[in-house]
C-alpha cells in the first residue's frame, strides 16, 4: 500500500518541480556560500575568495592560539588598548580588527552586553586589564547581571537563575580555539534548509484532501481497510518522505562543503559562536541538533497539515495553513510586557529551530521550583503536537458527514 | 441476507435530503428512480457508511451495519459517483491498490483484476495510464473494481453513464446476472435501464420513496392513479414523467 500512496507524492509534477527546486536553491546557497567567503590577506594586501580563503582562515586561526587562556585575552586586549585608536574607526578596522579577524569579535563579544544583538566594537577599550582581563569571570558575572535584571515583561524567578548558573558554570573552560568559518556557513545552511519545510508542505497538503477534491474518498473509504491500513500507510509515506526529504536536504547542503573543505571546527567549544552559550556541547554537536529539529519539527509540521489536509478536505486551505504557520511567526515582535506571549513566540517553528539564538538567549520555562530549557521545551512541544495530531488524523479522515 | 433500512433519515442544517425511509432489500436488483437532488446518492451513501444518518438504523440480517465495521465493508462494492481516478495509475495499478484496500491477498488479486479487466473489456488497455482512458473507459473500470472482493452488496451510482449504446445493453444483462445472488442498488436516470433489469423500483422525490414496487405493480399504480387509458402502451417512463413533470 505504501508503494501506492509513494506514488501518489511523486505522480504530481507539481510535487516534484517544487522538490527539485528547493533542492536546486541549495545548491544555489552552497555555491554562494563557499564562492564568496573572502579572507583579508596581509601579506599580499588583497582579499582572497572561495576554498583558499578558508584555508587562510584556518592557517590565522592555528597561527593564534590554541586555547582562549586568561594570559592570551589580557595581552590581546592590552595590544589593542596600547595603540590608542577608535575601535570604530576605519583605521582600526584595516589595522587592527581585519587582522585579527574572528578573535577579535569572539573577544569583544565577551564583554558586549547580553541584551545587544550586535557586538560592541569598542568594548574591548572599556576594560580593565591592569590585574588581567578576567575573561571567563566576565563571562559568569555577565550571565548572572543578565539573569537579575529587571525585565518589563517579567524576571527570572530563583529557581531559573539558579538552574541557568548552575549550567553555565559547568562550561569546560578555557576554551579551545581554532577556524569555525566552515562551521559557520554549515550552520548558515543547515538554517537556510529551513525553506524545505515549505516543500514538504506544499507535497503533504494534498494527500489526504485530494482523495476529498477528486471523490476518490467515498470509494476508498468503503473498502475493508480504508479506515485504517489506508490512513496508517498515508501517514508513514508523509512522515518517510518529510524525513527522506529534508535529509536529503541536509546532505545535499552539507556534503559537498565536507568534500571540498573538510569539517573543520566541528570539534570546538560552541561557545566560539557566542561566550556566554550555557551548553556544554561541540559546534558538530549543535549542527546534529539542528538537523533533529529540522527533522522534528519538520515532521510536526507535516503531521499537523495532514490533519487539516484531512479535516478540512481542501489541499489550499491546508497550504495556506502550512505557509502561515512556517513563514507568520517570523514576524510576530516580542512584546514588552508580556513574558507569557514571548514565551509561546519562542516556540513557533522558525524562532525555535535558530539554535544558535536559542542557545544563549537563556529562555527557559519555569513552574515551580521545576525549569525546563527552551531546547527541551521545543522538543516536549513539538513531539507533543505531533503525538496529537497523529491521533485525530484518523478521526478527521474518517469522520462521516 | 437481508438489508433493511428502517426510518433512515439524513438532515442537513436546514434540510431533509433523506426523509424516514424504510425497505427490506433481499437478493435481486432494486433501481433507484429520481430527479437530481432527490436524496438517491445520499441514501447510497448512507448505506455504504460514508455519509452519517441522522436517526434511523441500517442493518444487515438483523446487526447494525455501523458496529459491523470491517466485516460490512468487506462485503460492499460500490461505484461512486464522479469519483476521481488516479489518473497516473494504469488500469492495473488501480485495481491492483483497490484489492489491496479490500484485502484481497496479491496472487488471487492479480488473477481477479485481469478476469474482471477482461469482463469489461478492458484487457488490452489495462498496462495503460487511466488519463488516456475516455469517460466510458473510466466506468467500466470502475465497475470493475465494484466486484473485485465479489461483494454480496453492490452499490453502483449512475453506472451506466457514459457508455455508449451498446456497453449500456452489455452492463445491463452483467447487472441482472450479479443481482441473481447478491443485493444490487442502482441508481439512474436513465429510466430504460432500470425498467429492464430492476427487480423492485422505488421512485424517489424530495427524500422520500413516493412509488415503489416491481415494473407490474408500479404499472397498476399508474393506470389507477392516472387513468391512462392505454394500458398497453405503459411503460416506465410515462410513469416517471408522470410524477416528475411537475
Amino acid at each position: 500500500m505504501i508503494r501506492y500512496e509513494w506514488k501518489k507524492i511523486f505522480g504530481s509534477r507539481l510535487n516534484v518541480a517544487t522538490m527539485l527546486l528547493g533542492y536546486l536553491l541549495i545548491g544555489i546557497c552552497v555555491y554562494n556560500y563557499i564562492t564568496q567567503e573572502r579572507f583579508y590577506d596581509a601579506a599580499t594586501d588583497s582579499y582572497i575568495e572561495g576554498v583558499e580563503a578558508y584555508r587562510l582562515e584556518q592557517e590565522l586561526a592555528q597561527s593564534q592560539t590554541d586555547v582562549i587562556t586568561e594570559a592570551y585575552v589580557t595581552d590581546l586586549i592590552r595590544d589593542i588598548q596600547s595603540s590608542g585608536m577608535d575601535l570604530e574607526s576605519d583605521d582600526a578596522y584595516v589595522e587592527i580588527i581585519r587582522p585579527l579577524g574572528d578573535m577579535f569579535y569572539f573577544v569583544s563579544k565577551n564583554y558586549t552586553d547580553m541584551r545587544s544583538e550586535n557586538t560592541d566594537m569598542d568594548a574591548l577599550d572599556k576594560v580593565d586589564v591592569s590585574e588581567g582581563a578576567h575573561f571567563y569571570e566576565h563571562r559568569m558575572e555577565k550571565i548572572t547581571d543578565y539573569l537579575n535584571m529587571d525585565f518589563s515583561y517579567g524576571n527570572y524567578t530563583e529557581a531559573e537563575k539558579a538552574y541557568w548558573i548552575a549550567k553555565a558554570s559547568r562550561t569546560n573552560v578555557p576554551f579551545r580555539w581554532g577556524s569555525k568559518s566552515v562551521m559557520d556557513k554549515v550552520g548558515e545552511l543547515l538554517f537556510a534548509v529551513f525553506y524545505l519545510w515549505f516543500v514538504v508542505a506544499i507535497c503533504v497538503s494534498s494527500v489526504f484532501s485530494s482523495e476529498y477534491e477528486s471523490g476518490a474518498a467515498y470509494l476508498l473509504l468503503t473498502t475493508k481497510y480504508g479506515k485504517d491500513r489506508l490512513v496508517r500507510s498515508k501517514i508513514g509515506v508523509a512522515v518517510l518522505f518529510t524525513v527522506g526529504y529534508l535529509t536529503g536536504g541536509v546532505l545535499f547542503a552539507v556534503v559537498p562543503v565536507a568534500l571540498l573543505l573538510g569539517l573543520p571546527g566541528a570539534d570546538l567549544p560552541v561557545q566560539l559562536w557566542n561566550p556566554v552559550i550555557p551548553y556544554n556541547i561541540t559546534i558538530g554537536q549543535l549542527c546534529l541538533g539542528m538537523f533533529g529539529l529540522l527533522l522534528l519539527i519538520g515532521s510536526a509540521i507535516a503531521l499537523v497539515l495532514l490533519c487539516c489536509s484531512a479535516g478540512l478536505r481542501s489541499s489550499l486551505a491546508t497550504l495556506t495553513i502550512g505557509a502561515a504557520v512556517i513563514i507568520a511567526p517570523a514576524f510576530f515582535p516580542m512584546s514588552k510586557k508580556s513574558g507569557l506571549w514571548n514565551h509561546i513566540n519562542y516556540l513557533f517553528p522558525v524562532r525555535a529551530f535558530n539554535l544558535e539564538d536559542v542557545m544563549g538567549s537563556y529562555v527557559s520555562y519555569a513552574a515551580g521550583n521545576v525549569v525546563i530549557s527552551y531546547t527541551a521545551m521545543v522538543v516536549i512541544v513539538y513531539m507533543a503536537v505531533s503525538a496529537v495530531s497523529l491521533l485525530w488524523i484518523r478521526r478527521a479522515f474518517v469522520k462521516t458527514r | 441476507m437481508e438489508l433493511i433500512l428502517d426510518r433512515v433519515t439524513k438532515q442537513y442544517k436546514n434540510k431533509i435530503a433523506v426523509d424516514r425511509l424504510s425497505a427490506s432489500l433481499k437478493e435481486g436488483v432494486y433501481g433507484l428512480l429520481g430527479a437530481n437532488g432527490a436524496g438517491k446518492t445520499t441514501l447510497m451513501r448512507m448505506i455504504c457508511g460514508i455519509a452519517q444518518i441522522s436517526s434511523g438504523e441500517i442493518r444487515l440480517d438483523g446487526e447494525d451495519v455501523g458496529a459491523m465495521g470491517g466485516r460490512y465493508r468487506d462485503l460492499l462494492g460500490y461505484l461512486p459517483q464522479d469519483f476521481g481516478y488516479y489518473h497516473r495509475f494504469t488500469a492495473m495499478e488501480f485495481m491492483l491498490y483497490i484489492a489491496l484496500l479490500k484485502g484481497l491477498n496479491r496472487s488471487y488479486a492479480v488473477r481477479q483484476c485481469k478476469l474482471l479487466l477482461q469482463k469489461v473489456g478492458l484487457e488490452s488497455e489495462m498496462r495503460h495510464k487511466i488519463r488516456t482512458f475516455s469517460g466510458g473507459m473510466r466506468q467500466r473500470l470502475g465497475i470493475a473494481q465494484a466486484l473485485l472482493n465479489d461483494p454480496k452488496i453492490l452499490i453502483l451510482d449512475e453506472p451506466t453513464a457514459g457508455l455508449d449504446p451498446k456497453e449500456r445493453v452489455r452492463f445491463r444483462d452483467m447487472i441482472a446476472e450479479l443481482g441473481r445472488e447478491r443485493i444490487v442498488i442502482l441508481s439512474t436516470h436513465i429510466v430504460s435501464d432500470v425498467e429492464e433489469i430492476a427487480d423492485w423500483i422505488f421512485l424517489m422525490r424530495q427524500g422520500q420513496f413516493i412509488a415503489q414496487g416491481t415494473l407490474e405493480d408500479l404499472k397498476a399504480h399508474y393506470l389507477e392513479v392516472a387513468g391512462d387509458a392505454e394500458p398497453e402502451k405503459f411503460n416506465l417512463e410515462k410513469l416517471y414523467l408522470f410524477y416528475f413533470s411537475e
